[in-house]
């Protein structure tokens, strides 16, 4: 009996052992869910590191002025293992990125999709955030 | 299964560590000491059943007090693990390395709840030396298995 | 003094610190390398101070958890270091910035202090306390004096990944 009841709580208790390396960072109090944002422009740079990628993405504004966007991604291992290369992302070309804005810097998004200008649609986020996957 | 995962997506205590970042950190704080403390008192057993450690105490004395500390950090554990298993609930589906790790932390699990338990409190004359060894390799290749995919699923999703 | 600022720009240039850093597998191994055996050295700390402060183990003289427990921590304690340290390397000037990772190496030096005062006074007399269940008063004290400092080690360890006040 005592075994038993042992067992199951320490069982519940794994269940949610494995939470703390997917709420990595805590999303909702960097990035606005609410925030939803698409960007259209071309790539200043990409920086593939650890443990976050960076993408630095030039938007023309409807004034005609250009604003540099900081999209925060997933690191080199992930990305490569969803198919994207470094290759794939060359300074100049254009892109779309859709993610959701920073709460406390209006020029930076943590990136969910990147769709490149071949149609090809990659998920750029890192684990942990809402609906995490859902949007692959 | 899907259902009942987004019923724990909309509780309010869900919503509430989503939105909160003290609540958020607070409990994943409690959750990592508990853990670290956990897999301490796993280790001081292991190595004591693979012939290392505090050798001239008895073992079934070292085990038993492990054993309660086991049930503490185990406790804390499951209880600042459940916000944060609920906040992000659907997440759980969609990734393959945390399947992977839920399998070995249910073996760990199991393991440490039976055979494990059963040798570490058993007479240290009683049984053929090579079965504590074992048993003490198996229990610590399952539960650093555990410690490292769990940290592996923040790479590999 | 003089800016540490462009030593550690070197450092972050160098081929091999950015070839980790921007490594599909080597940063991941490192960094799980890291933590996994941060909470193996760190568990056993906790299990040696649950003595200490007289929580647990209370029928083993402190002297044998302690003497036999030690090799073990150092053999955790030696690749946490290794491994923090290349972490360091291989993004000197973030974690240079991050006051999560300034208060962690202070609080490692304070629980280096701790550990230091207690083996070089309080342990020498060891034998005359080192059976009774409740050990002397100024070991209890190191004892949770060390699981404090431990406990908000590891804390602030993972407050460095929040990018917090940076």
């Amino acid at each position: 009996m005592k075994t038993g009841i042992v067992l199951a709580l320490l069982a519940a208790g794994a269940l949610c052992a494995g939470q703390p390396a997917l709420a990595h960072h805590p999303f909702a109090a960097e990035y606005d869910v609410n925030e939803p944002v698409t960007l259209t422009g071309t790539l200043a740079r990409m920086e593939w590191v650890n443990p976050h990628g960076w993408i630095f993405i030039d938007v023309k504004q409807p004034d005609g002025t250009i604003t540099q966007w900081t999209v925060e991604t997933s690191g080199p291992g992930q990305m490569s293992r969803r198919g994207l290369k470094k290759t794939d992302t060359v300074d100049g070309m254009s892109l779309v990125i859709k993610g959701y804005q920073s709460r406390n810097k209006p020029t930076l998004a943590n990136g969910r999709t990147l769709v490149l200008a071949d149609g090809r649609s990659f998920y750029v986020g890192a684990v942990g955030g809402p609906n995490d996957g859902a949007d692959r | 299964m899907l259902p009942f995962l987004e019923w724990c997506e909309g509780l309010a205590v869900s919503q509430a560590y989503r939105e909160s970042l003290w609540l958020f950190t607070l409990t994943q704080s409690l959750h990592l000491v508990a853990i670290t403390t956990f897999i301490g008192a796993i280790l001081i057993v292991d190595l004591r059943l693979l012939g290392w450690g505090p050798v001239r105490q008895s073992r079934a004395g070292m085990a038993r007090s492990a054993q309660r500390i086991l049930l503490w950090a185990g406790l804390a554990v499951l209880a600042t693990g459940i916000p944060q298993f609920t906040a992000n609930a659907l997440s759980y589906p969609r990734s393959p390395v945390f399947v992977v790790k839920m399998c070995l932390l249910a073996a760990a699990l199991v393991f440490t709840a039976t055979v494990r338990r059963r040798v570490a409190l058993a007479d240290e004359g009683g049984l053929p030396s090579w079965v504590p060894r074992a048993v003490g390799a198996v229990s610590l290749a399952l539960w650093m298995g555990v410690t490292i995919g769990g940290r592996l699923i923040a790479f590999y999703g | 003094m003089p800016s540490i600022i462009p030593a550690l720009e070197w450092i972050e240039g160098l081929p091999w610190t950015t070839a980790i850093r921007e490594s599909a597998w080597g940063y991941p191994i490192i960094e799980t390398a890291h933590v996994a055996s941060i909470v193996a050295f760190t568990g056993l700390v906790i299990m040696m101070d649950l003595r200490l402060v007289g929580l647990a183990f209370t029928h083993a003289p402190l002297t044998q958890i302690q003497r036999r427990l030690f090799p073990w921590q150092m053999a955790g304690l030696v690749p946490s270091t290794a491994t923090g340290l290349l972490l360091c390397c291989v993004d000197p000037l973030r974690y240079y910035g991050n006051v999560f990772f300034r208060v962690k190496l202070v609080l490692l030096a304070l629980a280096g202090v701790n550990a230091l005062a207690f083996h070089l006074r309080t342990y020498r007399t060891a034998r005359r306390w080192e059976d009774d269940p409740r050990v002397t008063s100024t070991a209890r004290l190191a004892g949770a004096v060390s699981l404090l400092l431990w406990s908000a080690i590891i804390v602030s360890g993972r407050l460095i990944a929040s990018n917090w006040f940076n």
